[in-house]
């Protein structure tokens, strides 16, 4: 029997489907229909290539992220784990169902199913290895550790809360269907059942970054464009200056970034009641049209030293001008995060909701820290939002087919 | 947190008589007026000076046919415009300016963008209305930076005593008249983190005041090497009260500063992190709730002119808050937080959340009745 993919489910809906029942099939039909009209969901990005994909990819309008535990102290089962969810991400991000095994009648089949229908929807599946990987004295790592992958320091403001916080290896999972994304999390758990637990994890529903030029600036819950500066993935120059590895890394990581997430729930009930100018102020530009303040257009630069009667006209303690490279000795971070909500603050009766910060970066402690702490200490926006969870993870290069992500890390030195 | 300057960030202040940023048609009292003739050339005068404040802007196309339009410009922001003036006809707008260098833009003109100069300080003239808001509200904030020193010295001295027994009963009440004026002890830099910074919001270096002894009296059970903080939090309390005599204030800034002492009770205490040894976050909900209801009182006068209806309900949502948490007293103060379930802190989370919405539309209801 020929191997069922999501694509053939998809070009004959009709037969390939009828064991599901008509409702589905039906379903899937919609499904192609509405994905072809709307022209999303078609692409598909290479899961191989020098760097893992979801970094410098257009900025897709779905996360899914989730941090893993790792229960094994076996290099092997360690070493098994990451070739099975290279395969499977490769397999996922090209829009195949996972593994073999999917038409045994008595057998669990291996792919949950649930995407069966839907197209690739530019997935992306990103793996990162956070700090304590190279602490397990039995995976015998700690000679592998990049030097950049220090636990971040206390922030400023800092709420954090360790069950949403930390974990041995990442796995960023971006689409533009959020159940694309889900599957890809769900399945790669699945496989790896018995040698990682899942610690946490996030939803991500809307983008709040710009990664390409092709995109428009999406806006955060606080209806405020964001990631207006944010960095290019077609500014080779900055994306070699500020996120890919180069020289200075171990060699297993040359080509590779540093992940930093952090949960900010957004305190929307008090953002909400303050007025036009109080949140322009606190942001340092206009609501609407993403202008600096004093200013006309999105893009026009920053007037950091700008004043009116003896005032700047954007307020000090502005989170852009906090934010802006210039106030931080040049240095820049490629942003990447996505809006989430989780329902009701059990506590407070109000939305838990708020702003899933990603940013890649070549060192955190030139990076991410600095900023963080100039923000944390003195931003304006910390009245609006607490950072409730954090975590930090070394992303190694991409793969190439018949490799997996982070071979190196069992690589001998040279 | 800051008192924050309304409308600060463009070029306009308040624009009398109406009640957002925005030009008026209407002249308002007092404007000084500066005539412009639209010809070919562009507007005439090219160059032009007013002081700071209400500003009527006359144009007239006295034969034109290539200008028809003149914009009032800060930078590239139009701050206003009369269009569509053709030959014969005349318009006139007003802008309540500060100093600066606007541009006059015609365009069309063989020369589009003349300059005005204004210059001088914009004051604000407070109607006697807003005069009284600014008094009585001065009036409690002196009443309790006084009370704040007051309550200070006799726990400082527990404290630099050693008497962790007394210095723990003393520090609720010398926590109550700050966390009712907070926002304005918030304005003065770098005294609010001074005297009232928690752990996390400041590096260890600089974690010093009330929540540094906070947290040797209850968590580390000694008042050993607090006595230089003590004392320093006295002088600081002092520094506090000395420089609220001088604040500059307006109506507009009091009612701000009500929302932004329900958005801490909403962030820092019905979370239980602002007194996270003490637990006695309680005493600081009900201090914030009776500072926003002061600087409500203060301004109601106000708001009963342009909106009764809405200053009627914020009464009541008062009331509703302080019904809310009356369950919860304990002879002089409250139960500790620690005694609250979800359920009990959602409830009154909702009890601030319906007030302060209400309470946030102040500011704009009253800015129309601000001036005189």
């Amino acid at each position: 029997m020929a191997e069922i993919t999501r694509r053939r489910l998809l070009a004959s809906a009709g037969a390939g489907a009828a064991g599901l029942g008509l409702g589905a099939a039906g379903g899937f039909l919609l499904g192609q229909e509405s994905a072809d009209a709307s022209g999303t969901g078609t692409g598909t990005v290479p899961f191989y290539g020098a760097h893992q994909a979801g970094i410098d990819t257009p900025a897709q309008d779905r996360l899914h992220f989730a941090a893993f535990d790792l229960l094994s102290e076996d290099p092997a089962e360690l070493h098994e784990l990451l070739r099975e969810w290279t395969l499977a991400a490769a397999e996922a991000t090209g829009g195949e169902m996972i593994g073999e095994v999917n038409e045994v009648p008595l057998a669990p089949p291996d792919d949950t199913g649930e995407t069966v229908g839907l197209l690739p929807s530019s997935l992306t599946v990103t793996f990162g290895f956070g700090p304590g990987l190279f602490e397990k004295p039995g995976l015998g790592l700690a000679g592998k550790r990049p030097p950049a992958l220090k636990p971040l320091p206390a922030l400023p403001g800092d709420e954090l809360n360790p069950a949403e916080s930390g974990g041995d290896i990442c796995v960023q999972a971006c689409s533009d269907d959020p159940q694309v994304a889900f599957h890809a999390i769900r399945n790669l758990a699945r496989i790896g059942r018995g040698t990682v637990a899942m610690r946490w994890s996030q939803l991500g529903f809307g983008r709040t970054a710009t990664t390409s030029r092709g995109q428009d600036t999406p806006r955060n819950l606080m209806g405020m464009k964001d990631g207006t500066a944010n960095i290019r993935a077609e500014d080779t120059e900055a994306m070699e200056r500020f996120v890919w590895v180069g020289g200075e890394g171990p060699e297993w990581m040359q080509g590779g970034t540093y992940l930093v997430t952090r949960r900010i729930r957004m305190l929307l009930e008090i953002w909400d009641r303050a007025s036009l100018t109080d949140q322009e102020r606190t942001i340092g530009r206009h609501k609407y049209s993403g202008a600096p303040l004093g200013g006309q257009e999105e893009f026009e630069p920053l007037p950091l030293d700008r004043e009116k009667n003896g005032h700047p006209v954007i307020p000090m303690d502005a989170h852009v001008r906090l934010a802006s490279a210039k106030e931080n000795s040049g240095a820049r971070i490629l942003r990447r995060g996505y809006s989430f909500t989780d329902g009701v603050d059990e506590s407070l009766g109000e939305l838990e909701a708020g702003l899933f910060f990603i940013c890649f970066q070549r060192d955190p402690a030139k990076q991410f820290v600095p900023i963080q702490q100039r923000l944390g200490s003195l931003d304006a926006l910390n009245e609006y939002i607490k950072h409730v969870g954090s975590a930090l993870f070394a992303v190694a290069p991409g793969a190439q087919p018949g490799g997996y992500v982070g071979e190196g890390l069992f690589r001998p030195d040279r | 947190m800051t008192l924050k300057m309304l409308c600060a960030g463009t070029a306009l202040l308040l624009v009398l008589s109406i009640s957002a940023c925005g030009s008026s048609e209407e002249a308002p009292a007092g404007a000084k007026t500066v005539s412009f003739e639209l010809t070919d050339a562009g507007c005439e005068p090219h160059d032009s000076e007013a002081p700071a404040g209400p500003i009527t802007f006359e144009a007239e196309n006295t034969g034109s046919s290539k200008v028809t339009e003149l914009e009032v410009m800060d930078g590239e922001t139009i701050l206003g415009e009369k269009e569509n003036l053709t030959e014969g006809l005349s318009g006139s707008f007003s802008l309540t300016l500060e100093r600066g260098e606007y541009t006059i833009y015609c365009p069309g003109g063989d020369d589009e963008r003349g300059t005005l100069t204004v210059t001088g300080d914009l004051k604000a003239q407070n109607s006697p209305q807003a005069e009284k808001a600014v008094d009585s509200y001065r009036a409690y904030l002196e009443e309790n930076t006084n009370e704040l020193v007051a309550q200070t010295k006799p726990f400082v001295a527990a404290v630099v005593a050693g008497d962790v027994a007394e210095a723990k009963q003393l520090y609720a009440a010398s926590r109550i008249p700050y966390e009712r004026i907070e926002p304005v002890a918030e304005s003065f830099g770098s005294l609010d983190p001074r005297i009232d910074a928690r752990e996390n919001d400041v590096p260890a270096s600089e974690f010093e005041g009330f929540h540094r002894i906070e947290k040797a009296l209850w968590e580390e059970e000694t008042a050993q090497d607090m006595a230089p903080v003590a004392k320093q939090l006295q002088a600081d309390v002092e520094e506090l009260a000395a420089k609220v005599k001088t604040v500059d204030l307006q109506a507009v800034q009091i009612a701000n500063g009500a929302n932004e002492l329900l958005g801490e009770v909403s962030a820092s205490k019905i979370t239980g992190e602002e007194e996270r040894y003490s637990h006695i976050d309680l005493v600081d909900f009900e201090a914030n709730v009776e500072g926003a209801e002061a600087a409500f009182e203060a301004v109601k006068p106000l708001l009963d002119e342009t909106d009764p209806e809405l200053s009627g309900e914020i009464e009541a949502d008062f009331k509703q808050v302080f019904a809310a948490l009356h369950p919860y007293r304990q002879g002089n103060g409250f139960v500790s937080y620690t005694e609250l379930t979800k359920a009990d802190t959602r409830k009154l989370a909702q009890s601030i959340d319906t007030l302060a919405e209400k309470l946030s539309q102040v500011p704009a209801a009253i800015a129309s009745s601000e001036h005189s």
